[in-house]
């Protein structure tokens, strides 16, 4: 029995202390994610939320993608939550929502969620789990790639602290951005100046947008007082 | 208590032929499926943010959680295919750094909306912003 389980290489399982903080951080990670979507407050929710990204992030790090982990932390953690607690800020009522029981309350559509939740848990577990189980146990290949992985990993160099090898998986990311995925890598610099162009054009005030000379100054006039007044008047 | 005994004498069964055995092997050695159920977890947790909560900010939060757990299997299966040596093992990371790029993009179009939804309306609660309801 032994023999046979060695002959076996050991697909992506982690061990020892690494499946420790697997389970430290997966639970951390579902916990926040839970506490996200029921906080009251929404800037508790954003600090759950970024609790929950930092344990995602530790999970990536687990994966052997720190390049990823610390793109998570820079991007969502120190750019995208920054901007969800100063609009939580700007446009916070104060109001806490309140719970609406009214939600579980419907016995017809409740059960038909039940039915449909039941069906797909069905077809996962009895199909597309066992298919897709069998599509990806390749042995072989499995074989082949162990090999090739200890051959590289045997060529890098240690680390500073001396036990790990440093990895050279942030400069393989970055050469398959600018290469595998040049076109996409450029889509995405469009993309992100549509956004900054999209935000600043969504967020003016009708005042910032009439110095601007893009709005009529006669369509304000015309429109409701309250805009009129806001117009300068020269 | 006795319509059970089939159950207990299935588990303890079950324990004897070493099942409970397997399950302690993948709780100290998780591998592919525990990454593949947190992400199906903070998934479905994202998703009854989307369809509960009445604060659009709070929904974008969900929605956040939702693209990240999408980002994580991408991640679990590029390391996956880098162990097992099939497909190209850092699409899945490459995929993740775009998701993240327009996760970013979406946030901030997104409140620049709730911003100037928040002027003219003047309420964040989205059974309130029923403008386009036909």
């Amino acid at each position: 029995m032994p023999k046979l389980k060695d002959q076996r290489p050991k697909i992506m399982t982690l061990s020892g202390w690494e499946s420790v903080f697997f389970w430290i951080f997966s639970i951390a990670a579902i916990l926040a994610g839970l506490l996200t979507v029921m906080a009251r407050n929404a800037v508790h929710s954003a600090l759950f939320l970024i609790s929950s990204l930092v344990s995602v992030a530790a999970l990536f790090i687990l994966l052997g993608a720190e390049f990823i982990a610390g793109v998570q932390i820079l991007v969502y953690v120190g750019g995208v939550m920054v901007l969800f607690l100063f609009v939580i800020m700007l446009v916070n009522v104060g109001a806490e929502e309140e719970g609406r029981s009214a939600i579980f309350n419907r016995p017809p559509q409740v059960t038909a969620a039940m039915v449909f939740l039941g069906l797909l848990a069905l077809v996962l577990v009895l199909y597309v789990i066992p298919e897709g189980a069998k599509t990806l146990k390749n042995p072989e290949k499995q074989q082949q790639a162990a090999i090739a992985r200890e051959a590289r990993e045997q060529n890098l160099q240690t680390g500073a602290t001396g036990v790990s090898r440093i990895s050279k998986e942030t400069e393989r990311v970055g050469m398959s951005l600018y290469t595998y995925a040049s076109l996409p890598f450029e889509i995405a610099s469009l993309l992100l100046l549509v956004a900054i162009i999209g935000s600043v054009m969504l967020a003016r005030t009708l005042k910032q947008e009439i110095a601007a000379d893009d709005v009529d100054p006669e369509v304000t006039e015309h429109d409701d007082p309250k805009m009129s007044v806001s117009a300068p008047s020269e | 208590m006795n319509h059970l005994s089939p159950l207990f004498a299935l588990l303890f069964q079950e324990v004897s032929h070493g099942r409970a055995a397997t399950a302690l092997e993948g709780v100290k050695h998780p591998d592919l499926s525990k990454f593949l159920v947190i992400a199906a977890i903070l998934f479905v947790i994202g998703v009854a943010g989307v369809l509960t909560r009445r604060n659009i900010i709070v929904i974008f939060m969900s929605i956040e959680l939702i693209l990240n757990a999408a980002n994580l299997n991408f991640i679990a299966f590029s390391r996956y295919l880098q162990d097992s040596g099939g497909g190209n093992p850092l699409a899945g990371q490459v995929f993740t750094v775009f998701i993240i790029v327009v996760a970013a993009a979406e946030a901030a179009i997104g409140l620049g909306i709730v911003i100037a939804l928040y002027r003219n309306r003047e309420t964040i609660w989205i059974d309130e912003i029923d403008l386009m309801k036909w």
